[in-house]
């Protein structure tokens, strides 16, 4: 997934514009005799604009995909509304201008990966010319073009979430909605989901993302909402969110260790309190990366430490 | 062949069809409404339950109405590659190991070949294809929500309505591949197996001589085909028919050879073919020679012929009209079959002697007698000349004209009499015809065909239709008994109209009040109750438990009256009138199934 495909630009969308709104919206799963079985959504107020990334984020059954299928309209909201582009969630003309991408790429597995985007093209009235140029451009984007005529009974299970993007991304949607997009997926995967995720926001997209994985929420959303047993707990900005005020961070490459105890007393003579000074960590994605990069670069040699590779950047 | 009912001409049948259908879609909308409102107000309160169901049927029709035939293009191609790719059209495979087995075990001895033939395949073609596409049916949008893949659907610009017309169609496409490629097969194997031809030796003819010595024709047997041979009395100069023998005769034509003379036998005649009758109207003179209402009963339980006594007045008259000059310029080709009942052996092979006449329904002449004699299981052909005998009231007899002394109005009527005294005649409506024409036994074929098509695709909306709100399985279990209850729609329609006619001749026994007081007390249904206030206040709450009965009952399909086997197997043309009414019939259960599907599919929550 490293190509970007060749689409026409979205239609004209006012900076800010509010793209999804909830209100009062809530859900409560009932029994056979409608007694309350469980409440999954508890009245939820939310705005999404235009261009934003929004991230749903909370732990298993916390009620951020049941947002999600309320916003799509596949579940009714037991109270409240949602709407999408101005109408009502459960208004399937809205669907037109989204691109949806489930949990599981739950697709018909009888289907290879050139009938499955067909299919799914047609739905939304495209010509035969048009269906064509996209199927082919999206399964180069997802690197499917060499196994387009496989049934998808055939894929593994990351082969089923590429698929599964490219059969969201048909109708180049304004508004794509992606449960758990990084779930199944390998690191590279999910480097290159993140990737796309962060190029739809370029062209003018606006994405909800609802996942469990901090990491990827933290790493391309510009807006988050946290929910817990149902509960809307904390919204905003991420990095407004995750900026810890009372810390002062310094980094520096090349620092002798002399200079390192220097400058911890300067610290010290200014009243700091807590100071640690020592090399920071890689997280284990770059690592991953880093090797496959140097692998892939320098085949049949053991690869550079990506910290080292730092280092060595740094003194050069 | 057995016609129980009048073919009525689609016009006459539209008007009433219509009306059921109005009150059948009243009812269920009413009943849909009001189950809609009681569970949301269970829930939100009667107003906004009003409010919401109120709302729901709007979007619904507006759902319907925004249908896109691309869309729905679309989802019938899927519901065809869903169907190709689980291999459904192994039951072509099945249907091999059907003909098979046809070829092996049907008897080719049977009395009537034909039927035994074409009444198993056409059922066995109907049965498969129905089978198949309703558990494709079923089956199919119970998957999608369970695997989830509808959701990928569901969030495109797709309507409830499109999903389940694009289901139907897929499906359907797939049960008129079967029934197209079972039919064309089965037509192949019915012709190829009927066909047979015989051998006549010359040597073993018997001439016939009359008393002065000249030789009038000849007799003998056909050699064997088919396990069966045939008499044949030909004339002096070798030409003549085969006996009617299992349902057939030959023809058969003298040629000269080296040795001499030798015979063609032709081709079996009367299978094969698609008769088109002209049917009259019948009514009965009892042996007093005074008008009745029916024939004489001989006892058997299911009265569809009515029987006229021999050595009396009574007889069978039935009216023709619409004859016209034309279309009979030769004279009447009229065709008949007449059951015996005899209350006494006599000679058992051989048939009971009775007349035919003919007379003119305004002045009353009526022709000379024409002699039959009335044989079991055939149909015996008659032709009335142009020209026929008229015996005066001074006993002389002068010539008249079909057309000219007989006819009138387009109408005449022919007189059957049995003239054996202590026999009897059983004869039904359906039973005397003309032959107006004939028609295509492959187009016959193809039109019976069709009967299977119609009930094919009830059966594909009523399985869409359960599948919108039903796990598989119970909508497999609801389709099939939807269709179980649907053949006794008629019985419940005849009991309504007893009910309220008060004639319980046709259904005895009453409706479910007096059924039960009857079950109770142990009470014959041939008996009648006293007309007591107590039993009139019974049959009074009869027709009202029964009103919603026979209103409901049009909801249940039956797909028995769809089936037109009966007319290729016994080689009559399926009449027009009856294709397009089941063709209207069928057209209003498939649109009543697809618009309740779509309301049931728009009213579910395809995720949880």
């Amino acid at each position: 997934m490293v190509t970007t495909v060749p689409v026409p630009a979205s239609g004209p969308a006012g900076a800010g514009e509010v793209v999804v709104e909830t209100r009062n919206l809530s859900k409560v799963y009932r029994d056979f005799w409608g007694r309350n079985k469980k409440v999954a959504l508890k009245p939820l107020d939310l705005e999404i604009r235009r261009g934003e990334i929004f991230g749903l984020l909370g732990p298993n059954g916390s009620g951020k995909t049941t947002t999600l299928k309320l916003l799509l309209g596949l579940i009714f909201p037991t109270s409240g509304d949602a709407f999408v582009f101005g109408k009502q969630a459960t208004d399937v003309s809205k669907n037109a201008r989204i691109g949806y991408l489930p949990e599981e790429s739950y697709l018909y597995k009888f289907l290879d990966a050139e009938e499955t985007l067909d299919f799914y093209g047609r739905l939304f009235g495209m010509p035969p010319a048009e269906r064509s140029r996209r199927t082919a451009a999206l399964l180069t984007m997802v690197g499917l073009a060499n196994d387009r005529k496989r049934q998808l009974r055939e894929y593994s299970k990351g082969m089923t979430r590429r698929i599964g993007v490219a059969q969201a991304l048909i109708n180049d949607p304004e508004l794509v909605l992606l449960d758990e997009p990084t779930s199944g997926l390998d690191p590279i995967g999910t480097r290159e989901m993140k990737d796309l995720i962060i190029d739809l926001k370029q062209r003018g997209k606006t994405v909800i993302m609802c996942s469990h994985l901090l990491a990827d929420v933290e790493d391309v959303c510009d807006r988050i909402a946290v929910l817990h047993q149902g509960e809307l707990k904390e919204l905003g900005r991420v990095e407004d969110l995750l900026q810890v005020t009372g810390v002062t961070q310094i980094r520096a490459a090349g620092l002798p260790a002399a200079a390192c105890e220097e400058v911890r007393a300067v610290l010290a003579r200014h009243g700091a309190a807590d100071i640690e000074i020592g090399h920071p960590r890689t997280t284990l994605e770059e690592l991953f990366l880093e090797v496959v990069r140097d692998t892939e670069a320098r085949p049949g040699r053991r690869a550079r430490s990506p910290v080292t590779t730092a280092t060595e950047k740094a003194q050069e | 062949m057995v016609l129980e009912q009048e073919i009525p001409s689609f016009l006459a049948w539209f008007g009433p069809a219509c009306l059921s259908f109005v009150l059948a879609s009243i009812f269920v909308v009413l009943f849909a409404g009001l189950a809609s409102w009681l569970t949301q107000a269970a829930q939100a309160g009667p107003l906004e339950a009003g409010d919401r169901v109120y709302r729901g049927v709007l979007s619904g029709i507006r759902d319907l109405v925004g249908t896109s035939p691309g869309r729905v293009w679309a989802l019938a191609r899927l519901a065809v590659q869903e169907a190709i790719r689980r291999n459904v059209l192994m039951v072509l495979a099945i249907f091999a190991v059907v003909m098979i087995f046809a070829g092996w075990f049907l008897d080719p001895t049977n009395v009537e070949p034909m039927k035994l033939y074409v009444n198993f395949l056409l059922s066995a073609t109907s049965f498969l294809a129905c089978t198949v596409t309703l558990v494709l049916s079923v089956f199919s949008l119970p998957a999608d929500i369970k695997s989830k893949a509808i959701q990928t659907v569901v969030t495109k610009p797709v309507h409830a309505g499109e999903i389940v017309l694009g289901r139907f169609l897929g499906f359907a496409f797939i049960g008129t591949v079967l029934i197209g490629v079972m039919g064309l097969v089965s037509w192949a194997f019915v012709a190829r197996s009927v066909q047979h031809s015989h051998t006549l030796d010359a040597t073993s003819l018997r001439e016939l001589r009359d008393e002065e010595g000249v030789l009038t024709g000849y007799e003998g047997r056909t050699g064997s085909a088919q396990d069966h041979r045939h008499f044949v009395t030909l004339d002096a100069s070798g030409n003549g028919l085969a006996e009617t023998f299992r349902g057939h005769r030959h023809r058969i034509t003298p040629r000269e050879s080296a040795d001499g003379r030798a015979y063609d036998v032709g081709p079996p005649e009367g299978i094969l073919e698609a008769r088109r009758p002209l049917r009259g109207r019948l009514r009965f003179l009892d042996r007093d020679g005074r008008p009745a209402a029916k024939g004489i009963s001989v006892g058997q339980e299911w009265g569809y012929r009515q029987y006229i006594e021999g050595g009396t007045a009574a007889a069978a008259i039935w009216t023709f009209g619409g004859i016209r000059e034309q279309d009979f310029p030769d004279g009447l080709p009229l065709e008949m079959t007449v059951r015996v009942f005899r209350t006494y052996k006599g000679i058992i092979t051989e048939g009971i002697h009775g007349t035919i006449q003919l007379r003119n329904p305004i002045n009353n002449l009526r022709s000379e007698a024409l002699p039959i004699v009335a044989r079991e299981f055939s149909i015996d052909q008659l032709w009335i000349p142009r020209t026929l005998a008229v015996v005066l009231a001074d006993g002389t007899v002068k010539e008249a004209d079909l057309y000219e002394d007989f006819v009138a109005d387009g109408r005449v009527e022919i007189w059957l009499q049995c003239l054996e005294p202590a026999q009897y005649y059983g004869v039904a409506q359906a039973d005397f015809y003309l032959r107006a024409g004939d028609g295509s036994f492959a187009v016959n074929y193809f039109k019976s065909c069709l009967g299977a098509w119609f009930s094919m695709l009830i059966v594909t909306s009523l399985g869409v239709m359960f599948s919108t709100f039903l796990s598989a399985p119970v909508a497999l279990v609801a389709a099939l008994s939807m269709l179980l209850v649907g053949q006794f729609r008629e019985f419940i329609a005849r009991l309504f109209v007893s009910q309220v006619t008060g004639d319980s001749r046709d259904v005895p026994g009453g409706g479910p009040i007096e059924s039960l007081y009857r079950i109770v007390t142990q009470m014959s249904i041939t008996l009648d109750l006293d007309p007591t206030p107590a039993v009139q206040a019974m049959k009074l709450a009869d027709i009202v438990l029964l009103a919603p009965m026979r209103v409901a009952a049009g909801l249940f399909p039956s797909l028995a009256t769809l089936g037109t086997s009966d007319f290729v197997a016994n080689g009559f043309d399926i009449p027009f009138d009856l294709l397009a009414a089941h063709a209207a019939e069928t057209v209003g259960y498939v649109v009543a199934f697809c618009v309740a599907a779509t309301f049931c599919l728009r009213a579910r929550e395809v995720a949880s």
